[in-house]
C-alpha cells in the first residue's frame, strides 16, 4: 500500500492515530470524526468547541471525544490539525512509527513474510505465535533501531527449539505410515510458499479491505499482543470483539463448564457393560439385554437428572435385530428415538406414531415390521 | 402444526421452524447427500444427541430418529450412500449411525474431544476423518478400531473441511494446513493464516469452470473472512472481507462477532455466512459483492447448510457461548430455521 517513507513529518491525528498525506485532510477528518456534533452534524473546529456547542445548543454535556482511542479521549485538550499535540505524545508516536510501523506495515513486504512465515509454523507456546507485529512486543528494546533484516537471527534463536521439538510429537506407539507426512513441514525462517505468501499478503489489508463500504470504522483493528497469554482483543477505537477474553475456541470454553462434562456414571451396572469399543463377541440375546437394561436406567436418569425432552420417549421394540455386532450406548434408551416404519403396511387411520406425528417418508432399505 | 410461518423476534426472516428442534445448541448440521432421494437433515448438538429430520417439499419437517452420545456433539457427517451418520462428540470417539437399523457403532477415537469428522469418498477408497484437540488428524476404515493414517497438527484442530480430491484444517495459533485427498490422504502444504485471528470455521469452494476445488472460505471470531486460492493466477485474487459487524453509531463501539459458520452454494458458487450477531449473510466472492443480509435474531446463528442441490438453506440458531457462561439460559429454546434460497443466491453478474 504505498512506499514506506522514513518520514517523521507525516500528518497524523492525535485521537486515533491515523495518519495523512497532508495537514489540510487531517484537519477535514478531525472536523468530520472527532469534532462533529452527534446531534445536529455541525462540524467544529476543536474539542472544547465541539463540548461548548453541545452545552450551549442542546444542552447537553458529552464527556469524550467521539471515535477516539481510550486514552485520546479528552474533550479539554485543544487539538487543531498538528497543533497542540503535548510533546510526549509526539514522541511516543515516533516510536511506535519507527518500531511498530515498519512492523506492521511491512507486513506487505516480502522479507517480513519469512517472520510470518516462521510463527505460523509449529508454534505452540504462548510466547509470540501472531504476525511480525505482535513478536516485536517481545523484543522490546533493539527494535526500534534495527531495520527489519536484522530480525532473522533474533527470530531464529526463538523459533529454533520449538522446530527441534516438532518431529518428536508424534503419537505414542504411533508407527508412521507415511514417514513423510508425520512429520510436520519445518523449513523455518525461509517463506516456504514464497508466491502465496506474497499473494496473501499483498492482498488489501486489513484497514482497507474490499469493504470499504463501512463509514463508521474508527481505528484500526490491530492483533493481539499475545507477549504472555494469548488474548482476543481489539485495540482499534471504538471496536470491540464480542469474544470471550481467551484465545481459545468457544467449543472449548463451552466444553469446560461442568453441565458438559463427563457425567459420572449411573450405579446401574449394566450401562456401563456397554463400552465404546466393538466387542465383536457381543450376541444377540446380550445386546437385547443391554439395551432393555439401558432403556430402564436411562428412565431413571431421565427422571432424577434431565429436563423433559420435546418427544415422549420410547421403548425400543424387542428383540432387537442384530446384523452386525455393536455397541449400545447407554443413553439410547431415553431419546424420543422413532421405531423403525414398515415399508409394506402403509399408513392406516389410527396409526399414529408417539409423539403423534405421522410417519411420511421412510429410510431406504429399511425392513423394520415393528411398532411399538 | 409444527411450523411456525410469521415473524416475531425469534423468527423475524419469517423462515420454516423445524419440528422438534434439539434443546441445546445445536454444533454441527448437514443434509443428506444426493444418492437419497429424500431430503433429510440431521444436526448434532450440546444436549449430546444427534437428530435426524425428514423435510418435505412442502416445507413440512419430520423428525425422524435420534441418537446419543457420551457427551456434546461437534460434528456430524453422511456417508456418501446416505445410509449412515458420523458423529464426533466431546467423549473422544466417533459414532457410525446406521439409520436403517438405528444403531450406532463406534469407528474412531482420539484422545481428546474430536472436532471434525468427514466422510472420504475417493474413486479407490473410501474412509472417514477425523481431526481432534488432540492435535492428530486420523483416517480410519470403519471396519477397524485402529486408524489407517494418523498425522499431527501443529495445533488443536478448529475447523475442516473436505471436497475431494482436497481436504483443508485450521487449528488454533491460526494454523491452516492443505492435504490432497488422491491415492491417498497426504499433506500438500501448510500456509499462512490470511486472518489476525483466531479460525473459526473453513469452506472449501470450487473452480466455477473446472468444477474443481480450487480453494478455501476462512472465517474468524473477528467478524472476518478470507477467501484463499491454493494457486492464484494473481496475488490480487486472495481478499479478506469483514461481515457480522454492529453498524458502529458515531462516538459509540462497532461490535465485532465471530463468523461461527460458512457455506457454499453447490451449484452457484456464492457463499453464505452465519455469524455469532445473530444474521446470516449471501456473498458473491467474485463479484465481491454482499448479495443479502438477513434481520438479526436474537440469538446467534451456530450452523449452517444447504440441501444438495442447493434449494434449501438451513440455519441453526443457539448460544455460542461468545458472552461467556453467564449469558446462556438453558431454558431459552434452540431453533432450525429453513428457507428456499436457491433464487437469493443467485450470483451477481459483474
Amino acid at each position: 500500500m504505498g512506499r514506506k517513507k522514513k518520514k517523521a513529518s507525516k500528518p497524523w491525528c492525535w485521537y486515533c492515530n491515523r495518519e495523512f498525506d497532508d495537514e489540510k485532510i487531517l484537519i477535514q477528518h478531525q472536523k468530520a470524526k472527532h469534532f462533529k456534533c452527534h446531534i445536529c452534524h455541525k462540524k467544529l473546529y476543536t474539542g472544547p468547541g465541539l463540548s461548548i456547542h453541545c452545552m450551549q445548543v442542546h444542552k447537553e454535556a458529552i464527556d469524550k471525544v467521539p471515535n477516539s482511542l481510550p486514552n485520546r479521549s479528552n474533550i479539554e485538550v485543544e487539538i487543531y490539525g498538528m497543533e497542540g499535540i503535548p510533546p510526549e505524545d509526539v514522541k511516543e508516536h515516533e516510536k511506535q512509527k519507527t518500531g511498530g510501523g515498519k512492523g506492521s506495515d511491512s507486513e506487505d513486504d516480502e522479507p517480513a513474510a519469512k517472520k510470518k512465515a516462521t510463527p505460523a509454523l509449529g508454534k505452540v507456546k504462548p510466547l509470540g505465535p501472531g504476525p511480525s507485529s505482535v513478536t516485536q512486543g517481545i523484543l522490546p528494546t533493539p527494535m526500534g533501531h534495527v531495520p527489519p533484516g536484522m530480525y532473522h537471527p533474533h527470530m531464529q534463536m526463538n523459533m529454533m527449539p520449538h522446530f527441534m521439538q516438532a518431529p518428536r510429537m508424534m503419537m505414542p506407539g504411533m508407527r508412521p505410515l507415511f514417514p513423510a507426512v508425520s512429520v510436520p513441514v519445518s523449513t523455518p525462517s525461509k517463506p516456504t510458499f514464497p508466491a502465496y505468501s506474497n499473494a496473501t499478503i499483498s492482498a488489501p489489508p486489513t484497514t482497507s479491505s474490499a469493504s470499504g463500504s463501512d463509514p463508521k470504522e474508527n481505528g484500526e483493528v490491530k492483533p493481539p499482543a499475545a507477549n504472555s497469554c494469548p488474548l482476543v482483543t481489539a485495540t482499534g477505537a471504538g471496536s470491540k470483539i464480542i469474544h470471550p477474553p481467551e484465545d481459545v475456541s468457544l467449543e472449548e470454553i463451552r466444553a469446560r463448564n461442568i453441565k458438559y462434562r463427563p457425567k459420572p456414571k449411573p450405579e446401574l451396572q449394566m450401562t456401563q457393560t456397554a463400552p465404546t469399543m466393538i466387542t465383536p463377541s457381543t450376541s444377540q440375546a446380550e445386546v437385547a439385554a443391554h439395551m432393555s437394561a439401558a432403556v430402564a436406567a436411562a428412565r431413571q436418569q431421565q427422571a432424577a437428572a434431565m429436563r423433559r425432552p420435546m418427544m415422549q420417549p420410547v421403548v425400543l421394540p424387542q428383540p432387537v435385530r442384530v446384523g452386525v455386532p455393536v455397541s449400545v450406548p447407554p443413553v439410547m434408551g431415553m431419546l424420543p428415538v422413532m421405531p423403525q416404519f414398515n415399508l409394506m403396511r402403509p399408513l392406516q387411520p389410527g396409526m399414529l406414531l408417539p409423539g403423534g406425528v405421522m410417519p411420511v417418508g421412510v429410510f431406504p432399505g429399511v425392513v423394520m415390521p415393528r411398532y411399538r | 402444526m409444527f411450523n411456525q410461518l410469521g415473524g416475531g423476534s425469534s423468527n423475524p426472516n419469517k423462515d420454516v421452524e423445524v419440528a422438534s428442534p434439539p434443546e441445546d445448541t445445536v454444533s454441527a448440521m448437514e443434509f443428506s447427500p444426493p444418492s437419497v432421494p429424500q431430503t433429510f437433515l440431521v444436526a448434532g448438538s450440546w444436549d449430546c444427541r444427534v437428530r435426524c429430520w425428514e423435510v418435505e417439499a412442502s416445507g413440512k419437517t419430520v423428525p425422524k430418529a435420534a441418537q446419543g452420545m457420551d457427551g456434546p456433539i461437534l460434528d456430524v457427517a453422511w456417508h456418501d450412500d446416505g445410509s449412515k451418520v458420523f458423529m464426533a462428540s466431546t467423549d473422544k470417539s466417533v459414532k457410525c449411525w446406521d439409520l436403517a437399523a438405528n444403531q450406532t457403532i463406534q469407528v474412531a477415537a482420539h484422545d481428546a474431544p474430536i472436532n471434525t469428522c468427514h466422510w472420504i469418498k475417493a474413486p479407490n477408497y473410501t474412509c472417514l476423518m477425523t481431526a481432534s484437540w488432540d492435535k492428530t488428524l486420523k483416517f480410519w476404515d470403519t471396519r477397524s478400531s485402529v486408524p489407517i493414517m494418523t498425522m499431527n497438527l501443529n495445533e488443536r484442530c478448529y475447523c475442516a473441511d473436505v471436497d475431494y480430491p482436497m481436504a483443508v484444517v485450521g487449528t488454533a495459533d491460526r494454523g491452516i494446513c492443505l492435504y490432497t485427498l488422491e491415492g491417498k490422504p497426504a499433506e500438500f502444504k501448510r500456509v499462512e493464516s490470511p486472518l489476525k485471528y483466531q479460525h473459526r470455521c473453513i469452506a472449501i469452494f470450487r473452480d466455477k469452470k473446472t468444477k474443481q476445488p480450487t480453494g478455501f472460505a476462512l472465517g474468524s471470531v473477528e467478524g472476518r473472512v478470507a477467501i484463499q486460492y491454493v494457486n492464484p493466477t494473481n496475488p490480487k485474487d486472495n481478499f479478506t472481507f469483514k461481515c457480522h459487524r454492529s453498524a458502529g453509531t458515531t462516538g459509540g463501539y462497532q461490535d465485532i462477532y465471530a463468523v461461527n459458520d460458512i457455506a457454499f452454494h453447490p451449484t452457484h458458487g456464492t457463499l453464505a455466512t452465519v455469524g455469532s450477531d445473530g444474521s446470516f449473510s449471501f456473498w458473491d466472492k467474485d463479484a465481491r459483492t454482499k448479495l443479502k443480509s438477513s434481520e438479526l435474531l436474537d440469538q446467534p446463528l451456530t450452523k449452517c447448510a444447504f440441501n444438495h442441490n442447493g434449494q434449501i438453506f438451513a440455519y441453526a440458531v443457539g448460544y455460542d457461548w461468545s458472552k461467556g457462561h453467564e449469558h446462556y439460559n438453558p431454558n431459552k429454546k434452540n431453533f432450525i430455521f429453513l428457507r428456499p434460497c436457491y433464487d437469493d443466491l443467485k450470483p451477481r453478474s459483474t
